[in-house]
């Protein structure tokens, strides 16, 4: 072909033609870029269900593609893609509702965030149809405090799939050094009495608090816990209504302040900055208890299956919450993961099916690789964490799974709430407000509650 | 007569015919504005109005966003408060080291153009990186900084960890940033006639009478420009924010931004239309500080060849 030829071949597509081909060419490539990725199933094809995590790691998504694999041995027509492991640098919940509202979400889901949140904007499917037929997903296999936590409305939208059991952790050779009876049965079951002996092993050196018995409660999730302690509750799911400012919450948070000017000099700045008083690592810090410088302290199960708790050199034990003086029995609390269908799910049958599945069988090999502990009441008592077996033998783990899972019986309903990230910030910002004594506990909880429940009402109304 | 006529017809034609190469030219950029920052803006703007969760359409409700952003979001005046003190402080605070690290990378001292290099490099560190390097430089019982004070007798505070000492550690924090800040800085100082300092000298004035009278007034321009660039991004700050505060701003508070207000709001809450409000805010805002600054600039800044706007 002749420069001549090119050029006149060139000239016969004309400025218009080009932009007319250019304009078809843009929109047929808007219209495949728009149009579904994946297919529904032939006759005789497998059904390919998806499924995402909001995070967890390599190892966790691992694990769930094996217990995927496991799944699909026994359902020959489903198949389930790899687990889409968290959405990167975007925020899980984002990427979850702009699919949701796209049209194009996954079958199926783990959820860090509230299902009852979720159920109160639209963005999930009631699961109610589909449970009483399955194998371990019907509502009866579920602890009701924890299965609230996917209620709303009357319907349920999730699978509380685990839900790691909170008690009291403390450490048997600190009693001992001290005299001090040291048994499960011996344990304080009331809040003076807890307060009486925490004040044996509180110890300041200048500013710097050295040891710490127990301090008064200061996590925000655990405060639905203190508050059903004390004979009350923040959040009246029946009702619909917050109640974060009534007398025994306000008289607990009066309780706490008064412990932390007795006990602990009434700072809570240099309470903080001496020492890490939670359960978990903050920042590169250790959890003041695991260093032997905390002889109580409220946490979750899941860490009976960490190496620093189950091989420590030291003997630790569980005692059950004690109660406040406005309460008449000790409850517990719980932290689930749960598993929900979004709305929009192409493949609702066959996502429900490998959920079940999940609740009651899948569920055994996560909590073998992550001490996660399983809800559904169909799952075996006999599971043993390996870390704990290891480290503290068979006899010691076989105790404190069975005390967990009695824990997890007695919960209290906590994480039901359609607004619950909102009130935990609101109840952080109250908190906070009065450890530090920017506030009293009346004034911070009242503007909490007036908070929260303004922004109930919104999302109520606007669901209605 | 038709001669010209058709002369005109020929040159209106081919006026059109420029004018519409020129738009085929610009139109990538004009559908890039109107579709990545024209539509955003105008969408912010108007859910701002609604009750809107990503998942249900919006529902159009007026000014109660508004309402409740300055009437019943605690967190609002909070966040507003914490923005406005970081501004307050970081952007002079940046604006001094920054002139004052060009002042030293403009001198003739051997091995400048690694330092050159070394002053720049931290622009290149992702903010997540450099945030979790300053959180442990910061920690309390075993950071660095607070070796340093104990080293030379200063009481030691709890950075991070106290509300009080929180800001000022992300103002610090903001400091690792300003090597950008320098290197414009550094353009404009050898913009500077030397003739000019050089006569200064001449005239007997010192390396302070220099620095007062030629350089400062000839770097106005320059220093206007840091000042916006500096304004608008500590109202955006975010990233350091968010990393050592998470959503709720601990301790107490006291680093909760007004963007981790905004971001918290949509994507914790789900509140986007609540969110777009206190986003048109914050626009609003930094527009009207923004203007402040530029109607100001005649009363500080110098341009060569405009006499009326040196003082």
């Amino acid at each position: 072909m002749s420069l001549t030829n090119q050029g006149v071949y060139w000239r016969a597509i004309d400025r218009r033609t080009f932009l007319r081909w250019l304009g078809w060419g843009g929109e047929t490539a808007c219209l495949a870029a728009c149009g579904t990725a994946s297919t529904p199933a032939g006759k005789g094809q497998k059904v390919i269900v998806t499924f995402w995590t909001p995070g967890g790691g390599g190892d966790f998504c691992t694990a769930l593609d094996a217990i995927a694999r496991d799944f699909e041995s026994h359902h020959p027509s489903i198949a389930v893609a790899a687990t889409q492991c968290g959405t990167g640098e975007q925020e899980f919940n984002e990427v979850l509702l702009a699919r949701i509202a796209a049209g194009n979400p996954p079958d199926a889901t783990v959820l860090w965030t509230s299902p009852a949140a979720l159920a109160a904007r639209g963005a999930l499917l009631p699961l109610d149809a589909l449970m009483p037929q399955a194998r371990y997903a019907p509502a009866e296999n579920w602890p009701p405090a924890v299965l609230a936590s996917c209620r709303f409305a009357g319907q349920t939208y999730g699978l509380p799939v685990t839900a790691g059991s909170c008690g009291m952790w403390y450490n048997r050779e600190m009693f001992e050094h001290k005299g001090i009876p040291a048994s499960r049965a011996d344990f304080p079951k009331s809040w003076d009495e807890l307060r009486r002996l925490s004040k044996e092993f509180t110890f300041w050196k200048g500013d710097t608090l050295q040891v710490a018995g127990f301090m008064p409660w200061h996590a925000v999730e655990d405060l639905p816990i203190w508050s059903a302690l004390n004979g009350a509750q923040l959040y009246d799911a029946a009702h619909r209504q917050y109640t974060i400012d009534a007398e025994p919450n306000v008289a607990m948070m009066e309780y706490a302040v008064d412990w932390l000017n007795q006990e602990y000099k009434g700072d809570f700045a240099k309470v903080t900055r001496s020492g890490n008083w939670e359960g978990y690592e903050i920042e590169g810090r250790q959890p003041a208890f695991i260093a032997q410088r905390q002889a109580m302290f409220v946490t979750y199960s899941w860490n009976m299956g960490l190496n620093s708790f189950a091989q420590s050199p030291y003997t630790w034990d569980m005692a059950r919450l004690p109660v406040g003086p406005g309460g008449t029995k000790t409850v517990a609390g719980y932290w689930p993961n749960w598993l929900a269908i979004p709305r929009g799910a192409r493949h609702v049958e066959q996502a429900f099916a490998w959920l079940d599945y999940m609740s009651g069988v899948g569920v055994q090999a996560w909590f073998r690789n992550f001490p996660d502990l399983p809800a559904n009441l169909q799952v075996r008592r006999d599971l043993l964490p390996t870390a704990l077996v290891d480290g503290k033998g068979q006899t010691f783990a076989q105790d404190i799974m069975h005390f967990f899972r009695d824990q997890l019986d007695s919960a209290t309903p906590m994480w039901d709430s359609p607004v619950q990230d909102f009130a935990t910030d609101q109840l952080r910002r109250a908190l906070e407000q009065i450890m530090y004594k920017v506030a009293t506990p009346r004034s911070a909880l009242a503007e909490a509650q007036k908070a929260c429940q303004g922004a109930l009402d919104k999302v109520l109304q606007a669901g209605s | 007569m038709a001669a010209t006529r058709a002369q005109q017809a020929r040159r209106g034609g081919t006026r059109r015919r420029t004018a519409r190469a020129g738009l085929l030219f610009v139109l990538p950029w004009l559908l890039s504005l109107l579709l990545f920052t024209a539509y955003p803006v105008l969408t912010t703007l108007y859910l701002s109005f609604t009750d809107y969760n990503i998942v249900q359409p919006p529902r159009w409700i007026g000014l109660q966003n508004y309402r409740t952003m300055f009437t019943a979001d605690p967190a609002f005046w909070t966040s507003v408060g914490n923005s406005a003190y970081y501004a307050l402080l970081a952007v002079p605070l940046g604006l001094a080291g920054a002139l004052g690290l060009a002042l030293l990378l403009n001198t003739r001292a051997p091995g400048m153009g690694v330092y050159r290099t070394l002053i720049a490099l931290p622009v290149l560190v992702p903010p997540v990186a450099s945030t979790i390097v300053f959180i442990a430089m910061f920690d309390p019982d075993n950071g660095l900084i607070n070796a340093l004070l104990q080293q030379v007798g200063l009481p030691t505070v709890g950075w991070l960890t106290d509300p009080t000492w929180a800001k000022p550690a992300l103002i610090l924090l903001s400091l690792w940033g300003l090597g950008a800040s320098a290197l414009i800085f550094l353009a404009g100082l050898q913009e500077i006639p030397q003739a000019l300092l050089d006569a200064a000298a001449i005239d007997g004035a010192g390396p302070w009478q220099r620095f007062r009278h030629v350089t400062l007034p000839l770097l106005t321009p320059v220093i206007l420009f840091n000042l916006v660039m500096g304004v608008i991004s500590s109202f955006h700050i975010f990233t350091q924010a968010l990393v050592v505060g998470g959503t709720t701003g601990k301790p107490l508070e006291s680093t909760l931004m007004f963007m981790v207000h905004i971001y918290r709001t949509a994507f914790r809450y789900f509140a986007m239309g609540h969110a777009a409000a206190l986003a048109v805010v914050l626009f609003l805002a930094v527009l009207v500080v923004t203007l402040v600054i530029f109607q100001s600039a005649p009363l500080w800044v110098y341009y060569e060849g405009n006499r009326g706007s040196h003082r």
